[in-house]
């Protein structure tokens, strides 16, 4: 076995919790039953990788199976990378898409090989027809680095691609061709989405964010929420504030809906809009040319931050803010066209 | 002058005469008593006696309106019955609706498009089967608006709804859930039969069962007698029309590539002609029953 092989798989397997180590053998699947059994994973870390690295010996592995490895720890902390989202489109009026792995993996491959020498591809396919591929990058003269791969995760048939945001940004454009030529589309256009959550971004992206529906079969009564009230106040005021606090939920309820909302980090907004004053003369007021913005919101989990600001009686003015941003915003179409608020102003 | 009593001396006459007067004192006290005791004792007789009349005229009321209660009831019980029974039916009579109409929307599924109103519009429900059998069901929820537009929905992402969407949506909105229904059909029956054949008939499979999410490529190798000497073929099936669940182009080769006799010939053309007119699973089917003819035949 190659030492840099060597080195790499030992490097791989030091980044493994010990909790999660046996799982992700197991789904490795490259050391059998018999050889884990022999490894006392009760030792010190350094002794377990040990004898881990004298069994890949043993068995010999090769670069793509440690670069198997290292596809499979990425896809157990997804959540350690930002995920861009690139979408395809065909030309219009194309043949219906008779999607082949095979080919879509040999077609990948030989663009990116034969465009640079050096580059290391390797694939594994998951069961939701998704494929992640894992590239790492070399020049015509230095071999690849395996500790700076960048990662593509493609849903066959869908015009969907995500990739893992990486500083080596010169090789985006190659990366871009070689998945639209292997996967049969024309185009390639980087969406102005990002996350650290695939799932979320998928849901958001395959519209997949809200699976209730209504059938006959399904007698859910409307849930009473308690609003929150103190009972011991004046039940005038507990009147005019359950008119109130009831629109505010069902607009709430409307617009996010029941399910649970994708999780999106930070949402960002160009916005154009004139100064509107009630005094006369004011200097802004009389500007000529609007006012040009960028609004940023961010939050561990934006959407469910949003949907918490209704009851928080925060509502009307985001609403506000954020019709001018709709109207006039140049930017995030695809965000303000998924989150719901903007498209009802 | 105080009379001297001749008969006694004045110390024992003074006893005498108080003693005497304690005597009699003492007996008018006592037959003070004795006449007041029979007073006393009749008027608390008296008391006694008319509580007691009261008490019997009080168990007496009660007696009479126990019975007279008892009586009434029966009556009533006479007079209501009949009502009660009629309430009991309307309410089984009432359920008995319910249940049929429930039974029909569900039964509705059976026709494959159904839907429910919505506050905003309504909510389409597509029941896909193939060959009699309910599968996959799917969702798309229609808000009634001009534009007419998709709320939400399940249907898989490869599935060209926004195709389907933008030619027929907002004209004929009938040709839009047929041209889905058709497309969502297809689309699960092919499904089944690549699940069938990877479920089935695994032992007449020589390798694993290439598909992709649309089903539209099924690429496998098969052999007629999984023991046997015989060659493997390969199949590569396309399906070209997405509405359809039969292929439009069908490949069957013989894996080991040298010239093959006639016969092995016939049967790959005759396998090829099979892909094209009947389901995949259904193929495999006849392969099997043909194996265990041959089989039966050889023992």
């Amino acid at each position: 076995m190659d030492e840099t092989v060597a080195e790499f798989i030992k490097r791989t397997i030091l980044k493994i919790p010990l909790n999660e180590l046996t799982t992700i053998l197991k789904a490795w699947d490259f050391l059998s039953e018999n050889q884990l059994q022999t490894v006392n994973f009760r030792q010190r870390k350094e002794s377990v990788v040990q004898h881990l690295i004298h069994l890949c010996e043993e068995k010999r592995a090769s670069l793509n199976d440690a670069a198997l490895l290292d596809i499979i720890y990425t896809q157990f902390h997804q959540h350690q990378k930002v995920w861009d989202v690139f979408q395809m489109s065909k030309g219009p009026g194309e043949d219906v898409d008779l999607f082949d792995m095979k080919q879509f993996k040999n077609s990948f491959k030989k663009i990116l090989q034969r465009a640079l020498k050096n580059v290391t591809v390797s694939f594994r396919e998951t069961e939701e027809n998704a494929v992640w591929i894992r590239i790492a990058w070399g020049t015509q003269y230095t071999k690849p680095n395996q500790y700076k791969p960048t990662y593509v995760v493609y849903y066959s048939q869908t015009p969907y691609a995500f990739k893992s945001s990486s500083t080596l940004r010169r090789n985006t454009p190659l990366l871009g061709q070689a998945l639209t030529i292997a996967s049969k589309h024309h185009q390639i256009v980087k969406m102005d989405l990002r996350s650290r959550y695939l799932d979320s971004l998928k849901a958001i992206v395959f519209k997949q964010y809200n699976q209730t529906f209504e059938t006959h079969n399904s007698t859910t009564p409307l849930q009473e929420r308690s609003l929150g009230l103190d009972i011991n106040m004046d039940s005038r005021i507990i009147h005019e504030n359950i008119v109130e606090k009831e629109r505010v939920q069902r607009i709430t309820q409307e617009t996010f809906g029941d399910y649970p909302q994708p999780q999106l980090e930070f949402a960002q907004y160009k916005l154009e809009t004139k100064f509107k004053s009630d005094l006369n003369g004011s200097i802004l007021a009389e500007r000529e040319e609007p006012l040009r913005c960028l609004i940023k919101f961010s939050s561990p989990h934006l959407l469910e931050a949003l949907k918490s600001l209704a009851p928080a009686a925060l509502f009307s003015r985001i609403q506000k803010l954020l019709c001018y941003s709709a109207s006039h915003s140049q930017g995030t179409q695809d965000l303000s066209s998924y989150v719901p608020l903007y498209t009802r102003c | 002058m105080e009379q001297a009593n001749p008969l006694r001396p004045d110390g024992e006459s003074k006893g005498g005469v108080l003693a005497h007067l304690e005597r009699l004192e003492n007996q008018m006290s006592r037959s003070r008593k004795q006449s007041e005791e029979p007073q006393s004792v009749q008027a608390q007789e008296r008391v006694l006696g008319t509580k007691i009349q009261k008490l019997r005229h009080l168990r007496d009321d009660l007696k009479a309106a126990v019975r007279h209660r008892r009586g009434s009831v029966k009556a009533c019980i006479a007079n209501v019955e009949p009502n009660r029974t009629v309430e009991v039916n309307e309410q089984e009579a009432l359920e008995e609706k319910l249940e049929n109409v429930k039974a029909v929307l569900q039964a509705y599924h059976f026709t494959g498009l159904s839907g429910k109103l919505t506050s905003r519009g309504v909510c389409v429900c597509i029941n896909t089967a193939f060959e009699g059998n309910l599968l996959d069901s799917y969702f798309v929820d229609l808000v009634i608006q001009k534009p007419l537009r998709i709320h939400h929905h399940s249907v898989p992402v490869f599935i060209p709804l926004e195709e389907i969407a933008a030619k027929y949506l907002q004209t004929n909105i009938q040709h839009f859930l047929f041209s889905l229904c058709e497309y969502l059909n297809a689309y699960s029956g092919r499904k089944y039969q690549a699940d069938r054949l990877q479920s089935d008939f695994a032992a007449l499979l020589t390798g694993p069962l290439q598909r992709n999410p649309l089903c539209n490529l099924l690429s496998f190798t098969y052999k007629l007698d999984p023991g046997g000497q015989s060659f493997p073929f390969c199949a590569r099936l396309l399906y070209k029309d997405l509405t359809a669940t039969l292929p439009t182009d069908v490949t069957v080769t013989c894996q080991g590539g040298e010239a093959l006799s006639t016969s092995w010939e016939e049967q790959r053309a005759s396998h090829e002609t099979l892909f094209c007119t009947k389901p995949l699973h259904q193929v495999f089917a006849s392969f099997a029953r043909r194996e265990k003819l041959d089989m039966s035949l050889v023992s």
